[in-house]
């Protein structure tokens, strides 16, 4: 009984495995294109501008920059 | 032993789900303050309250599109509006660059536009998603 279980278990982990694991085939001189669709958070993207639109108007005197000066 | 099964069996099946999941938040700042960016946000900065007194009189409206639209004839205010958009551009092309979202620089340029109108004073001109020009 034990032994069925653990077959179950490793048959169902495999099956698992292999359903996360992506592969790649191909012909090498025919490369794949992935058109990827980006998703932009635009809450994001307009806290930035909001930051920009502060320092341009003289509403904060730092500039806009989260990174290297 | 079977307890033992039962847990690994959870772990296994709700794994992959928990890594699928993101869990963070896209931020897309000005990650790097080149001399063309500085320069633009300066030039910005200098001709803003010029802008503004243009903006109050209708000549230049804010657009739909992250940019100043000249509704006049004035040359003069024409090098002004050319002068912002030309700015705005290089800060909306510097973001898309560098958070890798070139692709999207209409949806900055929409966003920059909405954070422009919320900003925009009453009586300022204002043009709608549908393409037409009303007063705030």
């Amino acid at each position: 009984m034990k032994i069925r279980i653990q077959r179950y278990f490793f048959l169902l982990c495999a099956l698992v495995a292999a359903g996360c694991t992506i592969k790649a085939v191909g012909d090498p001189n025919r490369p794949i294109t992935i058109n990827a669709h980006i998703t932009i958070d635009v809450k994001g993207l307009k806290d930035t501008a909001v930051n920009i639109e502060d320092f341009v108007s003289g509403q904060t005197a730092e500039l806009p920059i989260k990174g290297e000066k | 032993m079977k307890r033992f099964l039962s847990i690994m069996l959870l772990v296994v099946l709700f794994a992959p789900v928990s890594f699928a999941t993101p869990t963070y938040a896209a931020e897309y700042n000005l990650k790097q303050m080149t001399p063309k960016v500085e320069q633009a946000l300066l030039n910005r900065k200098a001709r803003f309250e010029k802008l503004e007194a243009y903006k109050a009189t209708g000549v230049i409206g804010e657009n739909n599109r992250g940019y100043v639209e000249l509704l006049g004839n004035d040359p003069q205010v024409a090098d002004i509006v050319q002068g912002e958009n030309k700015d705005r551009q290089v800060i909306y092309q510097a973001i898309a660059e560098q958070n890798n979202i070139a692709s999207q620089i209409d949806v900055i340029e929409k966003v920059f536009a909405q954070v422009q109108h919320e900003k925009a004073q009453a009586g300022y001109r204002i043009q709608t998603a549908d393409g037409k020009w009303k007063n705030k």
